[in-house]
């Protein structure tokens, strides 16, 4: 039985490749306001009232989308990386992690709307965007690892 | 549900890795069927049913829990 929406599998490599440099990226943009100026964009922000009104950046620079796309398609192209060996007990294991990603993700949104308020909420919207795809990927290939390390003659 | 694939391997005198070469499969998957963590599909059931050349119902039977 062919799973017709995954990469081949070395595509976990060039998703590690990707990822590791753009959360490198993304941790700098995030923790040391770390920006490439070659990607700061022309901005006409000056004249537009609303954007003064709520005192939104003035320029906009694109080293915070750059680190995001890169730690986006890095994450999915390990995630949806076929396994070398990917058969239908691969394919129910990696059903049951996406299941149990998804409803820990909500759970623990759920945790942190009731305790995280105000702009510190915007945090922790940012990292739940990630957080399905990493879970998955954490708990996917611990069951795997088990599950090869259990393997008896 | 219950199977005999260890034994029939045994019989056959073939490893998990194998008999998982001979079907298309993973080890692991050979593994948790003889461990009962894993219910194949019909078209697995059948293809090592054929390798063993037994029906499916002498390889697989229900338990009580089915």
């Amino acid at each position: 039985m062919k799973s017709s929406l995954l990469l081949p599998s070395r595509y976990k490599w060039i998703g590690t490749i990707v990822l590791i440099p753009s959360l490198i990226l993304g941790i700098l943009v995030r923790f040391k306001d770390f920006s490439f100026d070659f990607l700061t964009l022309p901005s006409k922000a000056k004249q537009e009232g609303m954007q003064k009104i709520f005192n939104f950046d003035e320029v906009i620079n694109l080293t915070d989308e750059l680190a995001l796309t890169g730690i986006i398609i890095g994450l999915l192209f390990i995630a949806f990386a076929r396994e070398k060996q990917e058969d239908e007990f691969i394919g129910k294991i990696r059903l049951e992690s996406l299941q149990w990603a998804v409803l820990i993700n909500y759970v623990l949104l759920l945790v942190a709307t009731w305790l995280v308020h105000g702009l510190g909420y915007i945090d922790v919207m940012m990292y739940n965007m990630l957080t399905i795809l990493i879970f998955f990927i954490i708990r996917f290939h611990t069951v795997l690892f088990r599950n090869r390390s259990s393997i008896n003659d | 549900m219950k199977n005999k694939i260890k034994i029939e391997r045994a019989r056959h005198n073939l490893t998990q890795q194998d008999l998982a070469e001979k079907i298309g499969v993973s080890r692991q998957t050979i593994n948790a069927m003889e461990s009962n963590k894993y219910v194949p599909s019909t078209v697995l059931a059948l293809k090592i049913a054929g390798l063993f050349q037994l029906t499916v119902e002498e390889l697989f039977q229900l338990d009580e829990n089915d």
